[in-house]
Order: structure tokens, then C-alpha cells, then sequence
């Protein structure tokens, strides 16, 4: 496994480059927001200046959108950090629900993006060997077809469930028909291939399954 | 000068519009493509400052439905991107775009050139 996987194909990196800009989308917006709040504030310290009389609520409003942005930032640059930690080794002991919730979020910055209901509950977390990155690209592509099927104002559901003990499948549902192109396509395929994951569309299209197995550092 | 300013992102939305507001512009905050139409179709614009990206109604569509019921209503584009490739794609060749975050006295020269 560690000799097959190359991250410098192009699917690779052309994953690795469309999430980058969508949180570089997302920090501009939390700056721009921040940018405008401290200009607020200076506007009205000039106006204080002057003699002119402020409201307090406009003080206070700027201050707490300041400190709500920059939380919004670090929450940003923490996911920033785990997605491109995800290529360090490629293969791993990766947990499920903390792998699907860092997707749902970088996937949520796409401007199309639907909601996402996932509630995991299970007491055990599944953990599976796997490539992080590929599986994250899977996930990602699939998230990305369920949100345009749906529409940004639908919703999906994601779950995951235990399978076997070397399985799990991570069930996406609540679909719509808008789907602009077939799927899986052959590129989430081959993403699939390359990790021993399987891709299971249903009939109505109303729902994806992925099948993840565990990976030995023989397998793949 | 009647300015509509449009971007899904509420917080900055609402403070551009307050500041323009303290420099004695006369400007709508909306914070959807949808919103922007309705309030379009009730008073007439001098200009609109819309975002590229939002869910529904994105910037380039919205600037096209804007000029159907306004073709006089001047565009300005925000973008929280680096690039100009949604630009050149658009009708956006005649208008205007800034960058996030912006400049406010660059925005208000940009006001006063395109509604001369």
C-alpha cells in the first residue's frame, strides 16, 4: 500500500487544490468581516472625535462580531490543518465520524452546499485502515453530487454503520433528482479502486452507500 | 446615489452598508439574490454592489437579472477570490470588481466613477 498510493496524480492533486481554495474562500470572508468591523470602529471613535454621539450597541456588536469571526477563523484553520495533515501517510487508522465531519465542514463552503444532517451516535467510533486522503476525496466527490442533487436549500443525511468487522459503509440518502452528471464517475471510481472501497448508487438515486474495508500495508 | 448591496455574508454586509451610511450614502443591505430582485422590482438602483458567490442567485446571475429590470443600474462585483476568471466569463468586461476585504474609499471612488 505505501509504494502504490502517488499523491501527485492529477485527481489528487486536483482534490487537494479545490479544497484549499475553498477555505482560502472562507478566511477571506471571515477577514473581510473583521476588516469592516475595525473600520466601524474607527469610524465611530472619528465620530466620538468629533463630538458626535454613538450608540453603544454598535460598539458592542462590532466588538462580539470581531471575537465570533476570529473563533470562526481558528475553527477554519484547524480544519485547514487536519485536511492537509491527511497526506503525511497513506495509510492509517482513521476514525469514520471524524473523517465525515471534517468533509461535511470543508464541503459546507462550497456556495451550492446543502445541508447536512449527521448525527452519529454509535458508542463505538469505526475505525478503519485506510487512506485518509483518498477517502476524503470520496467522500468529498460524493458530498459534492448529493448538495447538487438536492439543491443548496435540500437536505441529506449521512450516516455510518458497521458492516462486518472489516467493513463500513457510510450511507448518504435524502438525494434529489437535480444530478448534473452520472455517478460515481470514473475518477470517484478509481478513487475507490485505489483504496478497496466500493461505490453502491440505488435504483431511485435517491441514496449512496460507500463501502469502506479496512486496508493492510499489503493490500491495495 | 441609491446603492443595493447583496452578499450571503450578513455580518459584512451589514457593516459596509453602515459605513457607507455614515458618508452619506444611501444604501440596502440584502443578504440573498432573491431579496435583491424583490427589493429591485419595488425602487429603483443607482447601482448594485453584488457577491459572487452565494447559494442560490450567485453574483453573475443576479447582475442579469438586475439589468432586465433595470438595464441603466450600474454593477460592481465583490469577490472573497484572487481571480478574474468569473469575471471575464460574465458580462462583467463593463463593470467593476473588488477584492475582499476592501477599501472603503477606493468602494466610494468606484461609486462616484460609475454613476458619474
Amino acid at each position: 500500500m505505501n509504494s502504490t498510493i502517488n499523491f501527485k496524480n492529477n485527481d489528487d492533486l486536483a482534490f487537494f487544490g479545490k479544497v484549499n481554495a475553498s477555505i482560502s474562500h472562507e478566511l477571506k470572508n471571515i477577514l473581510a468581516i473583521i476588516s469592516e468591523a475595525a473600520g466601524l470602529l474607527q469610524d465611530l471613535t472619528e465620530m466620538v472625535a468629533r463630538g458626535q454621539k454613538i450608540e453603544l450597541e454598535m460598539l458592542n456588536t462590532c466588538s462580539q462580531d470581531i471575537v465570533e469571526e476570529i473563533q470562526r477563523g481558528f475553527t477554519t484553520i484547524k480544519q485547514m490543518n487536519r485536511f492537509s495533515h491527511s497526506v503525511d501517510v497513506p495509510l492509517k487508522n482513521v476514525n469514520l465520524i471524524e473523517i465525515l465531519d471534517l468533509m461535511i465542514n470543508l464541503a459546507g463552503f462550497l456556495s451550492f452546499a446543502s445541508k447536512v444532517r449527521f448525527d452519529p451516535t454509535q458508542e463505538e467510533a469505526p475505525i478503519v485502515s485506510t487512506c485518509p486522503f483518498r477517502l476524503q476525496n470520496l467522500v468529498y466527490q460524493t458530498l459534492v453530487f448529493a448538495f447538487k442533487s438536492v439543491g443548496e436549500n435540500g437536505e441529506i443525511q449521512v450516516a455510518v454503520h458497521r458492516e462486518t468487522n472489516s467493513s463500513t459503509r457510510i450511507a448518504f440518502s435524502g438525494l434529489g433528482t437535480r444530478g448534473e452528471r452520472p455517478f460515481p464517475t470514473e475518477e470517484t471510481k478509481n478513487i475507490a479502486k485505489s483504496i478497496g472501497a466500493e461505490i453502491r448508487m440505488a435504483d431511485d438515486y435517491q441514496a449512496i452507500d460507500i463501502l469502506v474495508t479496512q486496508l493492510g500495508e499489503n493490500s491495495g | 446615489m441609491k446603492v443595493l448591496l447583496v452578499d450571503d455574508e450578513s455580518k459584512f454586509a451589514t457593516m459596509l452598508a453602515k459605513r457607507l451610511a455614515l458618508r452619506g450614502i444611501d444604501i440596502d443591505p440584502v443578504f440573498t439574490g432573491e431579496d435583491a430582485i424583490v427589493k429591485a422590482k419595488s425602487q429603483r438602483y443607482d447601482v448594485a454592489i453584488l457577491d459572487v458567490k452565494m447559494p442560490g442567485i450567485g453574483g453573475i446571475e443576479l447582475e442579469r437579472k438586475l439589468k432586465e429590470l433595470d438595464p441603466g443600474m450600474k454593477i460592481i462585483f465583490l469577490t472573497g477570490h484572487g481571480s478574474k476568471t468569473d469575471f471575464e466569463t460574465g458580462s462583467a468586461k463593463a463593470t467593476c470588481y473588488l477584492a475582499k476585504p476592501i477599501q472603503i474609499d477606493e468602494l466610494i471612488t468606484i461609486l462616484r466613477e460609475v454613476t458619474g
